[in-house]
């Protein structure tokens, strides 16, 4: 069978014309031949120069002329090796571990005889609209999807299934469209109207499930899997970090069917987008979605490199549907992607910072805006009460600035490694120094740095916000703050360098000095002893417990600051010789478990030193400090603002305006923070790397793509942004392809192309190409609607088949693939726990927020189980019965029961997620306290609800909430002898109601008949356990 | 025989082919692999015959010093408190300390053992007693010196997180001979759990089923074993009893195979939580066992869990592997190695003694180590303390075919660098797999266009100077 697509470009093999054979003995390239070589001989034979062998490429048609004499096998040199009696010559090699059976050869000599015909790989040219089959099943057909699945079945020789009843169709959809099963009232209302107005109303029912909330939460799943969406760093520490609202905004961009192009070019480069939005930075995120390691000793650069290659993992399977990943170490060996190529399109990547910034929620966003209109209102106040205050603040200006300041150097420090702790403290280039990796929550870093001058007489200690640390720092705490316990200081002179004076200081100065307050909770030590933070004299005053601060519970915190430090006798450095300073910096206000967000320290500081007179004023902001020694002429209007932000706090008259301004930050709304990507002005150097391996560098690349796929089209963008752009392009071969494939994937089970996470030569080859190509062209020319892609889908008739396994599709398609019957599969891990808290009507339907943090056993989260203890504070309220997309994920320590069905701890990018039946799968359904109490939720509402009293209804009402469907009578036989025998045994006293209802201890069924609500609780439980109650029919 | 009947037996007998599976077999690298088997957990025969049948890691996380305890350096004693010969540095990145610190020599005296004279640390008396049990690895390396990388590298074959774990590929390769308890066991012990998290025993792009089940000593040994509050053993087996009509019923409807491996696999549930319980119970051991591996039945030890090793390769449980993160010595090197030492020096001598007498010690692989050694130069202010190394260190396996009493590999004066025989992880895991009958480089699966392996794509080599 000739299995050709219009789109596909052929090339005829050089020599000679090829035989038309059109025959059912016709070999086909794509499906047979290419597999074959791909699998058998590219890795030699193949794209990778660097293991290629004997010159030869069996995937270039003129490569393989050499040893192909087309139409004849018998003389080609290809086919004489093959068949080779002397193992030495034979191919391939036996020591390949590969070796073709007769079937396999035989292909080979009939396409040689046949003209040897290549194709490219269908993946590698981009979809075109494929005609669409005359259909003559007419009746059946429903929409194109239909014409293509109909002329498989037909050369198959077998029909498709009749269509599911309404019933099942109805909580198939609801199923698959939104992970919910659907109420019981639901199912009876839209039966009747499927009924009454049959094709209308399923539409319209496609189009109510399509518009629920619940649908963006049910797919965003399989793309959080593919953007290995976590709650926690990863690796040793696995602390919890903020990304849920990355988590949001995949939710959302899908309930607002955003154009699946856009979705990615967001995503890659939101913040590079004109006017980027919060959400645009927060849709970088997913790129920041990568494990970070923050173990003791860990190289930041190692595992930003890491990070990298996750970032481009993650890119070739959720994106490409490419396994790029291949050419990190080398050219791939099957796919014509070059070592080089992998480069290029990482170098489009690796200008980024690693930012967290602060994020607000909508109504926090109220509240912000309120805040900065009220501060600006002040401030227009004051400018209005002092007619001249921009005379007024120039001349100030023009005062502070001239005042006499010290002569800062700034001194290059080499750190006592045992007093980091493993933390790294790495040099920016201008002195100062960035903290990262690991954070401990007390340590006393020690830098030695040398002085050359005559005399000494202070230090100054800048903290300086990066882009790197939280919410820009300066602090490495969450909220980007800092307390320096205790700065403390040695000079010895060059001479005598193991006498070292211990300086004493006369005095400090700081831009700010917040009033003394107590620690926040975060930062308990588990000690007695009361520490406190406050103003820069904490820094001197000898004692450990008290440190000054940036902390003042607003934005403000995260400015970069200055304090000088005058030292109380001057150092008079003798000719020729020089001064050794050592500095301690003593933080030691962070928390008692390092492994978690409990860190109080400096993320990044400058030391400087002075031989000048340390001033009597204060030092300014450095902000302010930069602009003011500028004339106020070159002055932009930020920059005047933020003098004038300082300057009122300097004048009388603006007192009480002054006071409202405090005011006001108080009520700024805290937010969350979010992992996103910002731009790094200064360009890093993109290598390629010899192995992958990050410390052997072989060349500089510069920004490209591979040169198999489209062109990338050049403009002024900057280059991620263009690289988004070329992700997410309608040129791309493999881009819609690869999505179309995975929505396909969650309605059937399968894909189109079984392997969804690669789509190049190396793939399954797929079960309807044509009908795949459909799909793409439809997605792309729909504006890139994916509810579009949804609503086609799900209108099929393919779609909407019985999915009962008769013995002969048993038989002829275990798997499915020709698509004669409609998919029975599990539902996601997800779902099966929806499914539950659905039935029970203890669901939450509440969408978005926080990662909560349901019931789990304890002992999961504390040593020798988890690495170090985590906190997990299981929720007593609503939260506890939220949608499972919203429970808390820690990656080493996954939720059990989700682990249990499957789902996946976003250690790296999954796009087809493993589907077991397992014993423990069984013992969590059984066991597990959800569950059970789920159960006698579900028990309770069935009393209640149910206005006949008879056991039939109940059995009906509670039945139909677990499967959407009547019990047969022989089922409704075994759940009445079932209950029957479980109220015997506990009105004889065998079972106690008191001890079966206790799994229900959060619920208010207090008036309720306890032996009756626990024997309608044990027949609830064996109702959430059963095969239909969490399998898609 | 009604209709119904039939249908099940039908189903569970010839087709008992779930969704596992289908996964299972649809990546079987080997074709003839996939038509003889529908249970992914099925007994498999390996590419040839196998030395071992079980694999027993004992896990020493955190990374024990080869220095202290196996690997003695008199240079380094004489060298103490120099600075490390320059050459040896070169391209050397350490992780907390400055690589140019001073050398530390051995904290404890070693002394020659059994008749194969091999060296061992005085801080491990019962170890030294099974010097001729034991095939001493001194020339271990390593690509990664940071702890959960290195770990998941020892247990995965790749510092990247998401491929498969040792004790994945052994089940995947050689399925189950337990039909009520996991083919593949986790337990941890010690000061934390380990660094790579359960990533350490995650079954990657295998199959799921194919992932260790962690159990506990004390407490429900597997997660939900328990009936729920209330549901006695009765209750139990009634609704499971009411569950199997039910879904019998479906099966007999909808005629999906699914069904009939569900239904099984709440049976297997059910015999688990009668067997596991037994399985924990270790009182019904001989007073006399439990003193020779020092285990208490009430509290959770090290030595309880090497006891249970035991009792759960008795039972057909194809891979144990016991967490004990507690070696990290950065400081207290000397205090920390003696706790260590205590707590678990007597009970893995034990389980090989206990292996031995039960003669079960040929068909068990016993392996002990760490993710990496410790640097000869010294961390901290006190003398107390070694940074990671993963140039050089020393594992020890028994019994499984491996040649007893032999040692392989030397190190340099220094314990930094291998001289001779180095083995790296890749080739210690072709080793064990060959023991477990497997080319390594046969022994793969078929994902994201590539035969993904243990080994991955390096060379690797059978130790067989090793094997007896």
């Amino acid at each position: 069978m000739i299995r050709r697509f219009a789109a596909l470009a052929v090339w005829l093999a050089a020599f000679g014309p090829a035989l038309a054979e059109t025959d059912s003995e016709s070999i086909d390239f794509a499906s047979q031949v290419r597999p074959i070589l791909s699998d058998a001989c590219f890795a030699c034979h193949g794209p990778d120069e660097e293991s290629r062998a004997a010159d030869l490429r069996l995937d270039d048609p003129e490569s393989a002329a050499a040893v192909i004499e087309s139409g004849d096998a018998s003389s080609s040199e290809l086919y004489a090796r093959l068949v080779e009696s002397d193992p030495e010559l034979r191919m391939p090699p036996p020591d390949s571990g590969k070796q073709l059976d007769a079937s396999q050869i035989a292909i080979l000599k009939r396409w040689i005889d046949q003209g040897a015909e290549f194709e490219t790989h269908w993946a590698f040219v981009a979809p075109s609209r494929p005609e669409i089959p005359p259909f003559e099943q007419s009746a059946w057909v429903k929409n194109p999807i239909d014409a293509f699945v109909a002329r498989e079945l037909d050369s198959e020789g077998l029909s498709p299934s009749p269509a599911a009843g309404h019933r099942t169709l109805i909580r198939r959809l609801a199923l698959d469209l939104t992970g919910l099963p659907p109420e019981p009232a639901f199912v009876t209302a839209w039966i009747k109207r499927l009924q009454n107005d049959g094709e209308a109303a399923y539409q319209d029912l496609v189009g109510v499930l399509l518009q629920s909330s619940h649908y963006g939460e049910h797919w965003a799943r399989m793309w959080l899997d593919a953007a290995r969406y976590a709650d926690s760093d990863g690796y040793e520490k696995d602390k919890p970090r903020q990304a849920w609202f990355y988590r949001d905004w995949v939710v959302d961009s899908f309930n607002h069917d955003r154009p699946y192009d856009d979705f990615l070019v967001r995503q890659i480069a939101g913040d590079l987008l004109p006017g980027a939005t919060q959400s645009d930075h927060v849709a970088t995120g997913f790129l920041r979605n990568s494990m970070v390691n923050e173990e003791g000793g860990a190289d930041p650069e190692q595992f930003r490199m890491e990070a990298m290659f996750d970032r481009m993992d993650a890119i070739g399977k959720s994106i490409l549907g490419l396994t790029i990943q291949c050419a990190q170490c080398h050219t791939h060996k099957y796919d014509p992607i070059e070592q080089h190529e992998y480069y290029g399109m990482f170098a489009f990547l690796n200008n980024t910072h690693d930012a967290i910034i602060p994020v607000y929620t909508d109504s926090e966003q109220n509240r912000r805006d309120h805040v900065l209109q009220q501060v600006a209102r002040e401030e227009r106040l004051i400018k209005a009460a002092i007619p001249d205050w921009r005379e007024r603040m120039h001349g100030w200006a023009g005062e502070v600035s001239g005042r006499s300041q010290p002569d800062w150097t700034p001194i290059e420090l080499s750190f006592l490694d045992r007093t980091l702790g493993g933390s790294k403290f790495l040099p920016q280039g201008d002195r100062s120094y960035l903290c990262q990796s690991y954070a401990p929550t007390n340590f006393k870093p020690q830098g030695t740095g040398t002085y050359h001058g005559n005399r000494l007489t202070g230090l100054q200690l800048e903290l300086l916000t990066h882009p790197n640390l939280p919410r820009s720092g300066p602090g490495r705490s969450v909220d980007g703050t800092w307390a320096l316990s205790e700065l403390t200081a040695e000079v010895a002179l060059s001479d005598s360098p193991d006498q070292a004076t211990r300086m004493k200081f006369s005095r400090a100065l700081a831009d700010r000095s917040p009033p003394v307050a107590e620690l926040r909770p975060r930062y308990g030590n588990k000690k007695n002893s009361k520490r406190v933070t406050g103003g820069i004299d904490f820094a001197i005053d000898g004692d450990e417990t008290t440190a000054w601060t940036n902390e003042v519970d607003t934005p403000q915190s995260n400015i970069s600051q200055t304090a000088w430090f005058e030292f109380e006798s001057p150092i008079e450095i003798p000719e020729g010789q020089h001064a050794i300073v050592t500095v301690h910096l003593a933080q030691r206000h962070g928390g008692w478990n390092s492994d978690d967000n409990q860190t109080f320290n400096i993320g990044r500081f400058r030391v400087s030193l002075t031989g000048d007179a340390i001033p009597e004023f204060d030092p300014l902001p450095s902000a302010v400090d930069a602009i003011v020694r500028r004339p106020p002429a070159q002055w932009s209007p930020d920059q005047e603002a933020t003098v004038f932000s300082h300057w009122r706090t300097t004048v009388p008259e603006a007192e009480p305006h002054n006071e409202a301004i405090d005011q006001a930050w108080k009520s700024h709304p805290r937010g969350t923070t979010q992992l996103t990507l910002a731009r790094r002005e200064d360009p890093r150097t993109t290598s390629l790397l010899a192995r992958g391996d990050f410390l052997s560098p072989v060349e500089p690349v510069t920004p490209h793509v591979p040169a198999f796929l489209h062109a990338l089209e050049n403009d002024d963008a900057p280059p991620r942004l263009q690289f988004a752009r070329w992700l997410a392009s309608e040129e791309s071969p493999t881009t819609a392809r690869s999505i179309v494939n995975r929505i396909w994937q969650g309605y059937f089970g399968v894909g189109l192309v079984e392997t969804s996470d690669d789509l190049g030569t190396q793939s399954a080859p797929p079960s309807h190409p044509e009908l795949m190509d459909y799909l793409a062209v439809e997605l792309i020319e729909n504006g890139w609607s994916l509810k579009h892609l949804h609503r086609l889908i799900v209108s099929s008739a393919t779609y909407r088949q019985s999915s009962r396994l008769t013995p002969e599709l048993a038989e002829r398609d275990p798997y499915n693939r020709l698509l004669a019957r409609g998919a029975r599969f599990r539902v996601p891990a997800e779902t099966v726990r929806d499914i539950t808290l659905a039935a029970s009507g203890l669901l939450n339907r509440s969408v978005g927020g926080p990662s909560v943090y349901p019931p789990a056993p304890e002992f999961l989260f504390k040593p020798p189980v988890s690495y170090g203890p985590k906190v997990w504070e299981v929720a007593e309220d609503a939260q506890r019965y939220r949608r499972a997309l919203y429970t808390f994920r820690f990656r080493s320590v996954p939720y059990p029961m989700l682990e249990n069905f499957d789902a996946v701890p976003g250690n790296l990018s999954c796009v087809r997620r493993s589907l077991s039946n397992t014993p423990m799968q069984a013992l969590t359904s059984l066991n597990e306290p959800m569950f059970l109490e789920c159960a006698i939720a579900l028990a309770a509402k069935t009393i209640r609800e149910t206005p006949e009293t008879g056991d039939g209804a109940r059995i009906r009402f509670a039945f139909q909430r677990c499967v959407g469907r009547d019990p047969s009578a022989d089922e409704r036989g075994v759940l009445t002898d079932y209950l029957q025998s479980q109220r015997t045994r506990l009105e004889n006293q065998s079972l106690s109601a008191d001890e079966i209802l206790s799994s229900g201890a959060l619920l208010e069924v207090g008036d309720l008949d306890a032996d009756e609500l626990a024997a309608w609780s044990l027949v609830c439980r064996v109702l959430l356990n059963l095969d239909e109650t969490i399998t898609r029919e | 025989m009604t209709p119904l009947n039939r249908s099940r037996r039908w189903f569970l007998r010839d087709c008992g082919v779930g969704l596992g599976a289908i996964a299972a077999t649809q990546m079987m690298a080997d074709p003839s692999m996939a038509k003889s088997t529908a249970d992914p957990l099925a007994v498999r025969a390996p590419h040839f015959p196998a030395k071992v049948k079980n694999v027993i890691f004992l896990f020493m996380a955190g990374a024990p010093s080869h220095l202290e305890l196996f690997d003695y350096k008199p240079q380094l004693a004489k060298f103490d408190g120099t600075l490390p010969p320059a050459e040896l540095l070169e391209g050397y990145r350490a992780a907390f300390i400055d690589p140019n610190s001073k050398l530390l020599g051995p904290k404890f005296k070693f002394a020659r053992h059994g008749q194969c004279g091999a060296e061992i640390s005085e801080i491990l008396p019962h170890t030294a007693k099974i010097a001729d049990d034991l095939t001493i690895v001194k020339s271990m390396t390593t690509d990664a010196f940071n702890h959960a990388p290195a770990q998941i590298m020892m247990n995965t074959g790749s510092q990247l997180f998401g491929k498969p774990s040792l004790g994945s590929w052994t089940l995947y390769g050689l399925g189950s001979e337990s039909k009520d308890l996991p083919g593949f066991v986790v337990f941890s012990s010690g000061s934390k759990g380990p660094s790579g998290g359960n990533s350490n025993w995650g079954s990657g792009f295998l199959p799921t089923v194919y992932s260790g089940v962690q159990l506990r000593s004390v407490g429900d040994p597997v997660l939900y074993l328990s009936n729920p509050p209330g549901v006695d053993s009765r209750a139990q087996r009634d609704a499971l009893d009411a569950i199997t009509q039910l879904n019998e019923q479906h099966l007999s409807v909808t005629g999906d195979p699914e069904i009939a491996t569900r239904i099984n696999s709440f049976e297997m549930a059910y015999r688990m939580q009668a067997s596991a319980p037994e399985l924990m119970d270790i009182r019904s051991e001989t007073q006399k066992t439990l003193d020779l591996y020092g285990a208490d039945p009430d509290k959770p030890s090290f030595a309880k869990n090497c006891l249970l090793a035991r009792r759960l390769v008795e039972r057909g449980v194809r891979f144990v592997q016991l967490f004990h993160e507690a070696w990290d010595q950065h400081g207290n090197l000397v205090g920390g190695l003696k706790t260590n030492c205590r707590d678990t020096d007597q009970a893995c001598a034990a389980l090989v003694q206990d292996l031995k007498r039960r003669g079960m010690l040929d068909e068990t692989l016993v392996i002990w180590g760490g993710e990496f050694g410790r640097t000869p130069m010294v961390q901290g202010g006190g003398n107390d303390g070694r940074d990671h190394h993963p140039n050089a260190f020393t594992m020890w396996m028994a019994g499984g075919g491996m040649r007893p009493g032999a040692t392989l590999g030397e190190s340099d004066d220094f314990g930094f660098n291998v001289t001779r025989d180095r083995v790296h992880v890749r080739d210690l895991h072709a080793t064990i797999l060959n023991q477990l009958g497997f080319d390594h480089t046969r022994l793969s699966v078929k994902f994201q266009g590539l035969d993904q392996r243990l080994t991955g794509v390096e060379p690797a080599r059978v130790v067989r100077e090793i094997l007896a």
